[in-house]
């Protein structure tokens, strides 16, 4: 799909940006990269389908049919990798860091140090227990509940560990999750991906894993088991405002995606109908694509600033050089190409003897629209949609620095006052927003993709 | 009926179709024939007016084809074009159910008919109106494009190469198959093919074209014997002419009193496959039976060959 939107940069902006957009790329566009060329080549058989990627990963792995030299333990290379993860994880990296106030050096606490000696040894125990389970477990469903356990002990045990770290009713000190725990959620959270691409789940199966993974991050908030991390401290001391700039962010994600949409749904159509249209609008948002985010939300407080002074309605409606309309104006520029060129490329894709037939028939040019073209563009559109979704939620944060607000208030905080915790109160809901958006959007182009293959 | 009176389409200075002319009769089967360049498919679709045409006009039983708004022209013609141009995204029933529905049909008599023609054309219905069309085979997928041109019940049927995908086997299948239901409705159809063997199994008249221009529009018979110009006798193969002349003519025809050894022909079979038998069983002459089995008469190779004659 990304070949077919030309020149997209990902990566604008800050660094926590890309995480946004990165952390969901390993899991989700493989698997979509296939799918969605199994929309150009719809018959051509079951082998496109599924992805080459999945096909490879299980066939190195398992490789049926080939005799097996060792036959009862083998190793699972993608299991090994992960369990030397854990294993660095345990014996090399502190599980938590102390410090003496939010914004003091920290320093690491091993696992052993971080908890209750029988704490640590059961959260020991269970961690490498996951970890022999990778290396040697191939039924994914095992593997998948190995990855389950291991996330649900570490993330209570991390809480608790703050509890146990943070001396008895000092109220400055701060205990965060470190590189210890980051590897483990990235070894456990990797095992369950790979797990689940195997299972190969249909559209409602991820929609409900999904659904099951926020309900279980949910109650674990909700808990208080994690009231004594650093990262809910800030939270807890701007409760009112997080959920402000959360409103925010979300109102400047999808508020430019659904303005992007009434635009480029629109202006697709039309750059597909005329030819010598296509090539100019195409080109003008290519273009707009290339500007770096921080420019164009810079460019934009020019001219929106003469027009809030000099058109009161303009400025009646809440526009002015800074703040939230040129970051919304830059979102929604930044959509455009995405929604536009999937647009032409969706309709473009449908085969001409159905368009042919069609009009034979006598459909009239709004009932093949509404009823052939674009019910089998869909897919491709909603494809550029998730484009848009996941890019507009990662780069809403950047908005923070006009004054636009959103998550990225509290990222820029964070760094002007190196409280890397508050960073991460930023952060971290971009990118779990950013992965569950690419998730249900996937699940529900499958769904859109009626007819074009075998749906479960 | 049809009439096709000077039509002609024209691209800048390039003539496309030049001043074609032709009348189909009520209930019989015109396939326009011709090398690729032809003008064939543009000739077929200036009937339903799917390109406009130049100059000329097209009558159907009378009426003035641009005298009908467009669409409303296209609910009464049914069309297939090769590749079928079935909908991905919806299952042979709503395939089917396209017209009618566009013609505003309650369900009832929609279901009723698409049921009707799934039945007609050898799909069971409980296995296929679910299926969506990258479940079909090739032969399938045709006969579901030809039951949505018929599901509409029109009086004139276009069919652009409908046959053009399909292997020989099943090809000559379901050249039978359109003959049947045509003869059973009595619709009207306009067929284009580059296969001359197709032509002369399905045309009650065939319209032979190059380069634009209409050459020749007459009976199969009359085109093998008496063809216009040098291009239609190249055309119609002239190694093949006497067979094809005899594969036109059944048993009936040549019948002659007395009796052969062997085991009978039936009178309703042509002429080419009594002769193929005849070479093939090493006789000169065979016995002819009727439907019930009673013997006839006979036939014999001399007989057959007064038949595969030009009349020059």
């Amino acid at each position: 799909m990304a070949g077919l939107v030309p020149a997209i940069p990902i990566m604008k902006g800050s660094a926590l940006h890309a995480i946004g957009i990165t952390g969901t790329r390993p899991v989700m566009t493989r698997q979509d990269e296939g799918e969605i060329d199994g929309t150009h080549t719809q018959d051509a058989g079951g082998a496109i389908k599924t992805g080459s990627f999945v096909n490879t990963i299980s066939s190195r792995t398992t490789a049926p049919g080939m005799p097996s030299l060792r036959p009862s333990l083998s190793l699972d290379r993608l299991g090994s990798v992960i369990a030397v993860l854990i294993g660095v994880a345990l014996f090399a990296s502190p599980f938590v860091i102390y410090r003496a106030n939010r914004i003091a050096a920290g320093e690491g606490r091993m696992l052993v140090d971080a908890l209750p000696p029988s704490g640590a040894i059961g959260v020991m125990i269970v961690t490498l227990g996951v970890a022999l389970c990778a290396a040697l477990l191939r039924a994914p469903l095992l593997r998948l509940a190995a990855a389950s356990i291991g996330l649900c002990v570490i993330f209570p045990a991390v809480g608790w560990s703050a509890g146990f770290v943070t001396p008895a009713g000092n109220t400055f000190a701060r205990v965060s999750p470190s590189l210890g725990f980051w590897l483990l959620t990235l070894s456990f959270a990797l095992l369950a991906a790979d797990a689940l691409t195997r299972l190969r789940l249909g559209p409602w199966a991820r929609l409900a894993a999904i659904a099951v993974a926020a309900g279980a991050i949910a109650l674990l908030l909700s808990s208080g088991a994690w009231d004594n991390l650093s990262l809910l401290k800030e939270y807890a001391n701007r409760q009112d405002t997080f959920w402000r700039e959360a409103r925010q962010h979300l109102w400047l994600a999808f508020g430019s995606m659904v303005a992007a949409c009434l635009v480029g749904l629109p202006l697709g159509i039309l750059a597909h109908r005329i030819r010598r249209l296509r090539t100019a609008i195409l080109q003008v948002l290519n273009i707009v694509q290339t500007i770096p985010s921080i420019a164009l939300f810079g460019i934009l407080i020019a001219p929106l600033g003469f027009l809030a002074t000099h058109v009161p309605l303009a400025a009646a409606l809440g526009i002015r050089g800074i703040g939230a309309a040129p970051a919304f104006i830059a979102l929604f520029l930044y959509s455009l190409l995405p929604v536009v060129a999937n647009t032409v490329t969706g309709l473009n894709q449908v085969p001409a003897t159905v368009t042919d037939a069609a009009r034979g028939m006598g459909l009239s040019a709004r009932q093949r629209l509404w009823q052939v073209e674009l019910p089998l563009a869909i897919p491709v559109i909603l494809a550029g949609i998730r484009i848009v979704l996941v890019q507009n939620l990662g780069l809403a944060t950047v908005a923070a620095l006009i004054g636009g607000g959103g998550f990225g208030t509290f990222v820029f905080q964070g760094i002007g006052q190196t409280a890397i915790d508050l960073v991460l109160l930023g952060a971290i809901p971009t990118v779990v927003l950013s992965f569950a958006a690419a998730i249900i959007l996937d699940a529900i182009i499958d769904l859109t993709r009626r007819g074009s293959y075998d749906r479960d | 009926m049809i009439e096709i009176e000077h039509l002609t389409k024209r691209y800048g200075a390039t003539t496309i179709v030049d001043d074609v002319s032709f009348r189909v009769d009520e209930g019989t089967i015109a396939v326009v024939v011709g090398t690729s360049g032809a003008g064939k498919s543009t000739l077929l679709r200036m009937i339903n007016r799917l390109i406009e045409p130049s100059a000329g006009r097209v009558l159907i039983d009378g009426q003035d084809t641009m005298s009908i708004p467009e669409d409303e022209l296209r609910h009464r013609i049914g069309y297939v074009i090769q590749g079928y141009g079935l909908f991905p995204h919806r299952n042979v029933a709503e395939n089917i159910a396209t017209v009618p529905r566009l013609l505003g049909w309650d369900k009832g008599r929609i279901a009723a008919r698409v049921d009707e023609l799934l039945d007609l054309f050898q799909l069971d219905p409980a296995e296929f109106a679910r299926k969506f069309p990258h479940e079909l085979s090739g032969g399938q997928q045709q006969r579901v494009g030809v039951a949505r041109a018929l599901a509409a019940k029109p009086a004139l049927l276009l069919m652009d190469e409908p046959f053009g995908a399909l292997d020989p086997v099943i090809r000559s299948k379901a050249q039978d198959d359109l003959l049947a239901i045509q003869r059973r409705f009595g619709t009207t159809i306009v067929l284009v093919t580059h296969d001359m063997n197709e032509a002369f199994q399905l045309g009650d008249k065939i319209a032979v074209m190059d380069r634009a221009r209409l050459l020749q529009y007459a009976t199969p018979a009359e085109l093998l014997t008496r063809p216009a110009e040098a291009f239609v006798e190249q055309l119609v193969g002239t190694a093949e002419r006497p067979f094809r002349l005899l594969s036109l003519v059944c048993v009936q025809e040549a019948l002659e009193p007395g009796g052969a050894e062997g085991e009978p022909i039936l009178v309703t079979d042509s002429l080419r496959d009594a002769l193929s038998r005849l070479i093939w069983m090493g006789r000169d002459v065979l016995p002819v039976a009727d439907a019930s089995g009673a013997l006839v008469g006979r036939v014999s190779v001399k007989g057959i060959m007064e038949h595969g004659r030009s009349f020059a």
